[in-house]
Formats: structure tokens, sequence, C-alpha cells
């Protein structure tokens, strides 16, 4: 199945837009899990493009544009990622390893472009300000919006108009001479998440906080045994049983999160009351410590880039 | 002389703090450039009302543009706190602010960059977007909606603190700051909690490799399940996060090398999916 010029054309307007978005409004429709969801619409699978999309979501959960840092752009990946493994049929899994982190991570060079040219309209507007010429600072400002759309819609465009070929031919050697490739490549997207949540620990203050970690991920593991062990078993019974009929479902994440939230709520009351209780001086007192105290932390943790400047 | 001047003062009215709102919940960092970053968009949020402040074409507007069009970064969901609190001294004091301004912006966008990135660069997209990611994976999208949905509350809040801060004032800062620490610590420990829970449920791999004992194939993984399940997963996030420590080690570098080494283990059948 190849893919039809108003998927390329909707594609790759999508792929303009969703930086956008991500960097004015912010309504999550410039993430990767709804990259994959509309990617998937637009492809007929939305089921593939959810995977790729939930997948690198999770492998980017700690890149976050810190400080304005160029980063990946799992989006794009995304994009491309799903309208490959559907036009092709390639395996989801496989086109996460092979295509998405790839591509998402060429695309830094693009927005490093986009960032530069940005630099030129600047100093445009310098010059206006001298001027006294309003319209045109105006101007130059909102035509900074067309190197960041185009940043990402270039490639986008180019890979999908021209890239099919490549990938079906890639994709026919992963299923055949190089099948441990194809496999290992699925492995590595299974692991990618790892990487997001890793970066994710790095960036918050988990030496402070490490009970909270133990409890998280001990708790989630015992629960999320239990319900794939009930599920495997009520699938295995409704095998038997014909009359037996009830649905199971897995571990719901947002249960976990509430739980999460509570053992917040208790931390930040508890915090409030301190600082009130205290008289106002060791009220600040306490509370510039343990800005220090997060601050130390930060340190401690060592640095990493977002980029690769 | 000043008296009169203060009371001609152009007073912002409820139309100028929704048009500085729209611009910068959909435009404000349209500019962001390598030299100075969002300076551009500093600007463009409030230019229609320093022309209304200081008047078209006089040397006040001059020194107040050449002002806010230096180095500005901060996060771009409080950027309009420091922009209300900005203009509630401009509106009073004109001209004379500009110097106070000025250090006033380079003062507070450091901290609201810090507590803005960790509460919505990292905590909303780790909760709501793990809470997505994880549906999505099993086909389901409504964990997507419910993200969309947090975000509109987001830009509600957006919406709303320019016309606080402006209000507050100076005093917002001193006045907010034990709360802010306070959230910030909270909105941190339910991220490493959530980050606990996914280590838990979104990798995916087991062992693979069955080393034989005499005649018995030994199941590795079955006997780590028995001690504590999830403790492949876990170790995988350990050893990335020592990794990344090190020197020179960037995240884009980090992934690549996950990706090789996970191909490579995978080809030996250490570890399967």
């Amino acid at each position: 199945m190849d893919i039809s010029w108003w998927q390329i054309l909707l594609l790759t307007l999508y792929a303009g837009y969703q930086i956008l978005d991500e960097l004015e409004i912010n309504s999550s429709a410039g993430s990767a899990v709804f990259a994959g969801f509309i990617t998937g619409l637009i492809m007929g699978d939305v089921k593939a493009g959810l995977l790729i999309g939930g997948s690198m979501q999770l492998t980017i959960l700690g890149v976050g544009t810190f400080g304005g840092a160029s980063r990946i752009d799992a989006n794009s990946g995304t994009v491309l990622a799903t309208a490959f493994s559907v036009a092709v049929g390639m395996k989801p899994t496989q086109a996460i390893a092979a295509i998405a982190v790839p591509v998402a991570s060429l695309m830094i060079q693009t927005d490093i472009l986009a960032r530069f040219t940005n630099t030129f309209f600047a100093h445009r507007i310098d010059k206006n300000i001298e001027d006294f010429n309003y319209s045109a600072i105006n101007r130059n400002f909102l035509l900074g919006n067309i190197p960041w759309a185009l940043s990402r819609q270039i490639p986008v465009f180019l890979a999908l108009a021209f890239g099919g070929g490549l990938v079906t031919k890639v994709v026919n050697y992963l299923n055949t001479d190089l099948k441990w490739l194809g496999d290992g490549l699925s492995v590595a997207g299974a692991v990618l998440p790892a990487v997001g949540f890793a970066i994710l620990l790095r960036y918050l203050p988990v030496k402070k906080h490490f009970p909270y970690l133990i409890l998280g991920f001990t708790l989630t593991a015992l629960l999320s045994t239990i319900f794939t062990s009930i599920q495997t078993l009520g699938t295995g019974l409704q095998g038997v049983a014909k009359d037996f009929s009830s649905t199971f479902n897995s571990l719901p994440m947002l249960a976990i999160a509430l739980i999460g939230f509570g053992l917040a709520a208790i931390s930040y009351k508890k915090d409030i009351t301190q600082n009130n209780g205290g008289s106002g001086s060791s009220g600040s007192n306490s509370s510039s410590e343990k800005q220090e105290d997060s601050q130390q932390n930060d340190n401690d943790e060592g640095e990493i880039e977002d980029d690769e400047l | 002389m000043t008296n009169s001047n203060e009371n001609q003062r152009y007073q912002l009215t409820e139309k100028d703090f929704k048009q500085i709102n729209r611009r910068s919940l959909f435009l404000f960092q349209s500019g962001w450039n390598y030299e100075r970053m969002q300076n551009t968009g500093y600007l463009y949020l409030i230019l229609p009302q320093l022309r209304k402040i200081y008047g078209d074409g006089t040397p006040e507007l001059k020194q107040a543009m050449k002002t806010h069009v230096q180095f500005f970064n901060t996060s771009n969901f409080f950027n309009t706190i420091i922009t209300g609190i900005d203009l509630a001294l401009e509106e009073k004091q004109g001209s004379e602010s500009l110097d106070a301004v000025a250090g006033l912006k380079a003062g507070l966008l450091g901290p609201f960059a810090a507590i803005g990135d960790s509460l919505f660069a990292a905590l909303v997209p780790t909760i709501f977007g793990a809470i997505a990611a994880n549906m999505a994976i099993s086909g389901n999208p409504t964990g997507l909606f419910i993200w969309i949905l947090a975000n509109i509350f987001i830009m509600i809040f957006r919406w709303k603190q320019l016309k606080f801060a402006y209000k507050e004032g100076v005093n917002l800062v001193t006045t907010m700051q034990n709360q802010m620490n306070a959230l910030t610590d909270a909105a941190t420990l339910l991220g490493v909690f959530m980050v606990g829970a996914l280590i838990a449920t979104m990798i995916n791999v087991h062992i693979g490799w069955k080393p034989m004992i005499g005649k018995v194939p030994l199941d590795i993984q079955n006997t780590i399940d028995m001690m504590m399940p999830k403790l492949l997963p876990a170790a995988i996030v350990g050893i990335i996060y020592w990794m990344l420590g090190k020197k020179n080690m960037t995240s884009t570098r980090a992934i690549f090398i996950v990706l090789i080494v996970s191909v490579a283990l995978s080809a030996l059948g250490v570890i399967a999916q």
C-alpha cells in the first residue's frame, strides 16, 4: 500500500502544527501520543499509531524543553514511523527503533536551524525599534513561526514522498536475512522507555524522595503481577467453562497516580503547616534551607544536556 | 508637575489583559532564537500596552522597547506572572521604573523557569503522558483525552495569572514563596513515585537466557520473579541512570547506546520481549 497524496499533505500540515502547539498553547496535540493517534487516524490504523506514539512518549518522558535547548523530536519520528509501519506493513515495535528514534534525533539539526533563523528576525526587530516601526516589529516576530513550522514540514514531506521505496527494502531484509536485527529492534523498542525514566530521575530530586520511588515501584510491580495473573487465569477459565463470562482489565495507571497524589498531598499539607506554625523568620529560614537542599541535589546528580550542543 | 503626569498615565483595562493573554497563549515563543531566546516574544506581548503607557514615538517608548528586547527566557507557563508585575510597575512609575523592571525580569526568570520546568515540563507530562501512553499502547486513546482536559485547566491557569500578578505586584514573590516551595516539593514527590510505578509497568522485557544445569534448564526469569517481580526493568533503569551521570553523556547518545546494546543482547538471546 502506498501513501497517497492527501495523506502526505495532512501529515505534513500536522508536522508543522505540532511544534507550534508544543511551543505555545500546549494542548498536548504536540505530544508523541497525539502524533501517533492522528497519524494512525490518517493512515487508517489507529492501534499501530497509538502503540508507536505511546512508546515514544515514554522514551522522551524526561526530555523536556529545559532552558529552551533543542531536543529529539519524537513527534516527527512518530509520524514517519507510523506512516511507514502502516503503509509498508512493518511491525510497529520494529518501527519504533528502526524509524522513530533515528528520525527523531536527526530532527535536532533542523530544530537548531530554526532557532538560528529566528536570530535574524530578532536583529531586524532591533532595527525596527530604532525606527518606531511597530507593524514591522509585529511582522518580524510573527515571521518566526515559519522557520519553526518548516523545520518539521520539509523533512517529513521529503521522507513521506520519497522514502517509501527505501523503507520497503529495509523491511524485506529485516524479515528475512536480518531477522536477528529485526527482532533486536523490537526488543530495543521495548527497552527504550527506560531511558525516558532514567532521564526524568536525573531531573527530579530523587535522593530526597527515594522512599517514594521504592513505594511506587513495589506497589505497582506487585499489583501489576496480580492483575496480569488474574487476566491470564480468567482467559484460561473462559476457554474451559463456557458459561463463565467476565472481563478482566489490566492495572489502571490512574489508580496508581491517585495513590501517589495522596502521598504528595500529605507532604504538601505537612510543609504548609510547618511553615505557618513557626515564626516568620524561622519559616523563611527553613524554606531557604530547603531551596539550597534541592539545589545541592541538582548539582549532586550531575548534569546532562538535552542536546548535542 | 509629576503629579499631573501620573494622573494622565494610562491604566490597563480588561481588554489589555485579554490581548496580552491571547498573545501569550498562542504566540509567545514564535520568535525564540539562540541569541536572546524569548526576548522578542516578551516585547511582542506587551508592545500595544507600552505604546499606550508611553505614547507613540516618544524617547521613553524607545527606551522601554530596548529594555524589553534584552535576553529573556523563562517557563512559558509562568511568563505572564513576570509580565504582570512588570506592567504594574511601569504603569505607575513610567520610564523611571525601567531599571527596576530590567532587574526584576533578570531576577525572576530563573526561579520561574525552574518551577515551571519541574511542574509543567517534567511532572504533568510524566503523569498524564504516562497514563496516555499506557492506555495508548493497549490501543485505547482515552488517556490522551484526559491529558488534553488537564491541559485545558492549565491554559485557564495561565490565563488568570497575569491579572493576579498585576494586582499583587512585587509582594507576590515573597508571599508565594513558601507555598511554591511546598508545591514544588509535593509535585516532585509525585513525579518520583510515578516514575517508580512506570518502571514496574512500561518496560516489557524479560530474560530469555535459560542455561542448562546438568539436564535441567534454569529459568532465570522465574527465579527473579520469586524474589521480586520486575527486577530486570529496575536494573535497566538503574544502569541508564548511572550512565547518564557520566561526562559527555547526552540523552540522545544514551538513547542510541541503549538501542545498540538492546539489539546486541537480543541477538545473543539474553533478553527477549
